[in-house]
C-alpha cells in the first residue's frame, strides 16, 4: 500500500445551507503535478467546493486535506500563504490599480519586513522591496503582460483580465491552483490560448491545478484526472477516458453538450 | 412596583417611536443590504412637516400627520433615485454609499438650519386634538401622558397595517421574495426597481410619522436626526434585515433605557445603548433574531 | 500676519486628523463617524496631563501629547477587535455610538469639566510645533502607504475577499488602518486642546467626525496629497466666505453627493501629486490608448 500522499484530498465533504446540501458527501484526490478537472452541471456544488477548500465557506461534514494536513475552517488568508490559492468566477481583480499593482501587491508574501521598517524606512525595507518589483516583473513578462503593466485592470480585455488573475494567483508561489471557470465566456481561439497557457503555468511553476470548466475541449484537453458532480453528489471518477464514455456522465451532462452543438 | 409599571410605560412610549423608526430602517436594509445613514434626517423632516402642515397650513391633525409621512415618503424616495441608484448602476463599492448618505443627512440637516433656523420648535397643544390635551390619565397610581398613549396606538396600528400588507398581499410577498433574493425574484418577474422605491416609501413614510410622534412628544429642532443612532442600535439589537426582530430590539432597547435612566440615572442613558450595542456585536451580531449569513464567492 | 497664521495652525491641526482618517476610509475602504471620540480622547488626557500632573515644563507637552495619542491608540484596539471582523454596516454603526458614548461619557466627568467644558488650558501649540508634526505624520503616512501594508489596505479596500485569498491579513490591515487613524486623531485632539485652550465634548461630535471625512472625499480617496489640498480648502474655505457660513455645511453635503455620484475620485483622482504619481497617470493613459488603438487595428483586420 504505497499511496503517494495526494496534494489535495477531500474526504465526504459536505456542506449544508439551511435544509439543502450543495455538497453531499464528495471524496476525491489530486495528485501533485496534475491538472485535474472539476465539472457538473450549474449548481453543482463546483464553486462551494473551491469556497471550502479556500476557507471562505465553513465546513458541514468531513476534511479537507492539503499535503496531509487539514485546512478546511482555517482563515482564507493562511489557506492562501500555505500554498492554495485561486481564481474567480466573476473576474474580482484590484479594478482600479494598475496591472503592476495588483500583482505587485500580491507579492507582498515574498518580503519580509515589518511597520517599522516601512516607516522609518530602513535599509531592510529598500532591499526586500526591489525583490517585489523584480519579481513582480518578471512574473507579469512571464504571462506576457509586461507591456500592459500600466493600465488599469479594469481597462483590460477580458481575455487579459482573466490571465492578469492567475497572475495574480501565481505570485504567492502557491503549489495548488484553482481556477474557476477560467474560460468563461472566451471563444475557442482564446479557449486553445488558456488551455496551452495552463500548460506552461504547470511545467513553470512547478504546481498542480484544480479547473472547474464547463468548456468540454479545455476539460478534454488538459486534464489528466476528473471528478464529475451533480446536485453536490459525485458523479464520476477517473481519467478523461474513463468519465467520456461513463453511461451516467453522458445522461446527466455531456449528452446534452452535444445536443447543443449539434 | 408602581414606580416599575410607570417606568414600563414611559418605557412603551419611547419603543413605539423607536419601533417605527427601527422598522423602516431594517426593511430598507432587508432589500438592499445597505444601512441608509440619511434615515434621521428623513425623521427629521417628518416633525418638520408635521409642525408645519399643523401651524401653517391649519390642517386637522390627522391630515397633518398623512402629509408628514407622505412628505417624507417622497423626501426618502427623491433620495434613493437621485443619489443612491446611480451609485447602484455603476456597482459602486459600499464605501460610497455610506459616504453619500451622510452627504445627503448633512445637506438635509443644514438646509433645515440655514433657513427655518436651530430653535426647537414645540407643537403648539391648542392645535392637537381635544383628547391629546388635558392632563394625564390615571390609572391608579399610574400617570399616563395622553400623547403617550397616542403614540402607542398610532405606532400599533402603523405597524399593524405594515405586517397586513407584507404577510397577505401580494406586494407584500413581492417584497419578501425581493429580500430573500433580488435576481431570483426579478427572473420570477417581480420589478427589483418598483419594489425599491415601494420600500423606500414604506421606510420613509414611517420615519415621517416616527418624527411627529417624537416632535410632539419633545420637540423639534434640526439635531433630532442623530435620533437615528438608536434607531440602527434598536434594529441590530433585534437582528438586522428582521422586521420582528427591529420591533423587539426597539421595545427592549427603550425599556432598559428607560429603567437605567429611572432607577441608576439619566445621565448613563445613552451610554446603556452603547454597552447594549457592543455586547450585541460581540455575543451574537446577526442579533436577537436574525439568522447568519455567509458570504458567497 | 497673525490672523493667516491663525488659520494655518488650524489647517496643521486639522491635516493630522484627516491624515488618519484618510488612510482609514480613503485607503483602507472603513467609514467611520467616530473619530471625533478620538479626538476627544486625545484633547482631554493631554489636558489632564499638561495641565493638572503639573509636570515640568519641557516635559508636560510632548507627554501630554505622547499620552493622548497613546490613550486613543489603545481604545482603538478594543474598538476593533470587537467590530473589525463583523460586515461593514456594523462597524459604522459601533463607531457612531462609540462617538456618542465618548462625548457622553466625558459630559459627566466633573474632573474634566463636565459638559460646561475645561477652560485656561495652557497654550502649548506653536505653529513651528504644528508643521514639525505635520511633516512627521505626512511622512509616516507616506510610507506606510507605499509599503506592503498599505499595497494590502488597498486591496482590502478594492476586493476584501480577492485580497484574503491573496493572503492578505484582512483583519490586521483593518486594524492598523484603525490604530494608526485614531493615534493621529488624539494627537490632533491634543494639538487642539492646548492651542485653543478651552476643550468641551460637543466640540468632538459626529459633526466634527463628518467634517474631518468631508476633507478626505473633497481630496478624494486613496491620495495623500489630495488629503492636504482638501484639508487646506476646507479649512480656509469657511474663513473667506465667513457671511455664508450657515450655507457652507449645505453646500459641502451636496458636494459630496455631486462627488460620489459624478466623481469619486475627488480633486486629486486618487493621484498623487509627485514626479512619480504623474509619471504613473500619465504612463497609465498612454497604455490605456496604446490598447486602444490595437483593438481597433484588429478589429479592422478583421473585417477587411
Amino acid at each position: 500500500m504505497n499511496e503517494i500522499l495526494p496534494l489535495l484530498e477531500l474526504k465526504e465533504l459536505t456542506k449544508r445551507f439551511g435544509g439543502l446540501a450543495a455538497v453531499n458527501n464528495v471524496s476525491f484526490k489530486v495528485q501533485e503535478g496534475s491538472i485535474s478537472g472539476l465539472i457538473g452541471p450549474n449548481g453543482a456544488g463546483k464553486t462551494t467546493i473551491f469556497n471550502l477548500i479556500t476557507g471562505v465557506y465553513r465546513v458541514t461534514d468531513g476534511q479537507i486535506l492539503f499535503q496531509g494536513k487539514p485546512i478546511h475552517n482555517q482563515e482564507p488568508f493562511k489557506i492562501a500563504s500555505g500554498g492554495v490559492t485561486r481564481t474567480f468566477q466573476n473576474i474580482r481583480l484590484f479594478k482600479n490599480l494598475s496591472v503592476f499593482d495588483n500583482v505587485y501587491t500580491a507579492c507582498h508574501l515574498s518580503a519580509n519586513y515589518g511597520l517599522f521598517a516601512s516607516v522609518l524606512r530602513l535599509p531592510r525595507f529598500r532591499r526586500e522591496e526591489t525583490i517585489l518589483r523584480d519579481k513582480a516583473r518578471s512574473l507579469l513578462t512571464i504571462m506576457g503582460l509586461e507591456d500592459r503593466q500600466d493600465i488599469a485592470a479594469n481597462n483590460l480585455p477580458y481575455g487579459l483580465q482573466r490571465r492578469l488573475e492567475i497572475t495574480r494567483a501565481l505570485a504567492l508561489d502557491p503549489k495548488l491552483l484553482l481556477l474557476d471557470e477560467p474560460a468563461a465566456g472566451m471563444n475557442p481561439d482564446e479557449t486553445e490560448q488558456l488551455m496551452r497557457l495552463i500548460g506552461e503555468v504547470r511545467k513553470m511553476f512547478s504546481i498542480s491545478v484544480l479547473v472547474i470548466e464547463h468548456h468540454m475541449d479545455l476539460i478534454m484537453g488538459i486534464c489528466d484526472h476528473i471528478h464529475v458532480l451533480n446536485f453536490g453528489c459525485t458523479l464520476a471518477d477517473g481519467s478523461a477516458e474513463e468519465v467520456a464514455n461513463d453511461p451516467k456522465v453522458v445522461e446527466a451532462y455531456l449528452g446534452a453538450e452535444e445536443e447543443k452543438q449539434c | 412596583m408602581d414606580q416599575f409599571l410607570q417606568q414600563l410605560v414611559n418605557g412603551l412610549s419611547i419603543g413605539s417611536i423607536y419601533a417605527l423608526m427601527a422598522v423602516g430602517y431594517s426593511l430598507v436594509y432587508s432589500i438592499m443590504n445597505f444601512s441608509n445613514f440619511a434615515h434621521g434626517s428623513v425623521i427629521m423632516l417628518g416633525a418638520y412637516f408635521g409642525f408645519y402642515a399643523l401651524t401653517a397650513l391649519g390642517v386637522p391633525f390627522s391630515v397633518a400627520f398623512f402629509i408628514a409621512a407622505c412628505g417624507t415618503a417622497a423626501v426618502a424616495v427623491i433620495l434613493e433615485r437621485l443619489a443612491y441608484k446611480p451609485l447602484r448602476d455603476r456597482r459602486a463599492p459600499f464605501l460610497y454609499f455610506i459616504i453619500t448618505a451622510m452627504g445627503a443627512s448633512i445637506f438635509i440637516d443644514n438646509s433645515v438650519i440655514a433657513t427655518i433656523g436651530p430653535t426647537p420648535k414645540t407643537f403648539p397643544s391648542e392645535l392637537l386634538p381635544s383628547f391629546l390635551q388635558g392632563m394625564p390619565l390615571e390609572w391608579g397610581a399610574l400617570n399616563v401622558g395622553r400623547i403617550d398613549i397616542a403614540i402607542f396606538v398610532v405606532a400599533a396600528i402603523c405597524l399593524g397595517l405594515l405586517m397586513l400588507f407584507i404577510d397577505l398581499t401580494k406586494l407584500g410577498k413581492a417584497i419578501q421574495a425581493t429580500a430573500y433574493n433580488m435576481k431570483a425574484s426579478a427572473l420570477m418577474g417581480i420589478n427589483p426597481n418598483f419594489v425599491i422605491i415601494l420600500v423606500f416609501a414604506i421606510g420613509g413614510g414611517l420615519a415621517g410619522v416616527a418624527g411627529v410622534l417624537y416632535g410632539m412628544k419633545y420637540q423639534v429642532f434640526p439635531q433630532m436626526s442623530s435620533i437615528t443612532l438608536k434607531s440602527f442600535i434598536a434594529a441590530v439589537f433585534g437582528g438586522l434585515g428582521s422586521l420582528p426582530g427591529a420591533l423587539l430590539g426597539s421595545v427592549l432597547l427603550a425599556l432598559i433605557e428607560t429603567f437605567v435612566s429611572g432607577y441608576l440615572s439619566t445621565q448613563y442613558r445613552d451610554l446603556f445603548a452603547f454597552i447594549i450595542l457592543i455586547t450585541m456585536l460581540v455575543v451574537r451580531p446577526s442579533g436577537i433574531m436574525g439568522r447568519d449569513a455567509e458570504d458567497k464567492a | 500676519m497673525d490672523y493667516i497664521q491663525g488659520i494655518a495652525v488650524l489647517i496643521g491641526i486639522n491635516l493630522i486628523a484627516v491624515l488618519g482618517l484618510s488612510i482609514l476610509t480613503g485607503f483602507t475602504g472603513l467609514f467611520s463617524f467616530g473619530h471625533g471620540g478620538f479626538m476627544a480622547i486625545g484633547a482631554y488626557v493631554s489636558a489632564v496631563v499638561s495641565s493638572r500632573l503639573n509636570l515640568p515644563y519641557p516635559i508636560a507637552f510632548p507627554m501630554a501629547i505622547l499620552a493622548g495619542a497613546a490613550a486613543a491608540g489603545i481604545i482603538s484596539v478594543f474598538i476593533g477587535k470587537l467590530t473589525l471582523n463583523l460586515k461593514g454596516d456594523y462597524f459604522c454603526i459601533a463607531t457612531m455610538g462609540f462617538g456618542e458614548a465618548v462625548r457622553v461619557v466625558l459630559n459627566n466627568i466633573t474632573y474634566v469639566g463636565g459638559a460646561r467644558g475645561w477652560a485656561n488650558l495652557p497654550q502649548f501649540t506653536t505653529w513651528w510645533v504644528v508643521l514639525v508634526l505635520d511633516v512627521v505624520c505626512v511622512v509616516v503616512a507616506w510610507n506606510l502607504i507605499n509599503s506592503r501594508h498599505g499595497r494590502n489596505m488597498v486591496a482590502v479596500r478594492e476586493e476584501e475577499l480577492a485580497a484574503q485569498m491573496a493572503g492578505v491579513n484582512v483583519f490586521r490591515s483593518k486594524m492598523i488602518a484603525l490604530i494608526v487613524s485614531a493615534v493621529l486623531a488624539g494627537i490632533a485632539g491634543a494639538l487642539m486642546a492646548n492651542y485653543i485652550q478651552f476643550i468641551r465634548p460637543t466640540m468632538f461630535n459626529m459633526a466634527k467626525s463628518t467634517d474631518l471625512t468631508i476633507m478626505v472625499i473633497f481630496g478624494g480617496l486613496g491620495s495623500i496629497s489630495g488629503t492636504i489640498a482638501g484639508t487646506i480648502l476646507l479649512v480656509s474655505l469657511p474663513e473667506v466666505f465667513r457671511n455664508f457660513a450657515q450655507w457652507r455645511l449645505v453646500i459641502y453635503g451636496l458636494a459630496v453627493i455631486v462627488i460620489m455620484v459624478g466623481r469619486p475620485q475627488g480633486l486629486m483622482g486618487g493621484v498623487e501629486l509627485t514626479p512619480s504619481g504623474i509619471r504613473k497617470l500619465l504612463a497609465a493613459r498612454r497604455a490605456k490608448a496604446k490598447l486602444e488603438a490595437e483593438l481597433k487595428a484588429a478589429e479592422q483586420g478583421d473585417a477587411a
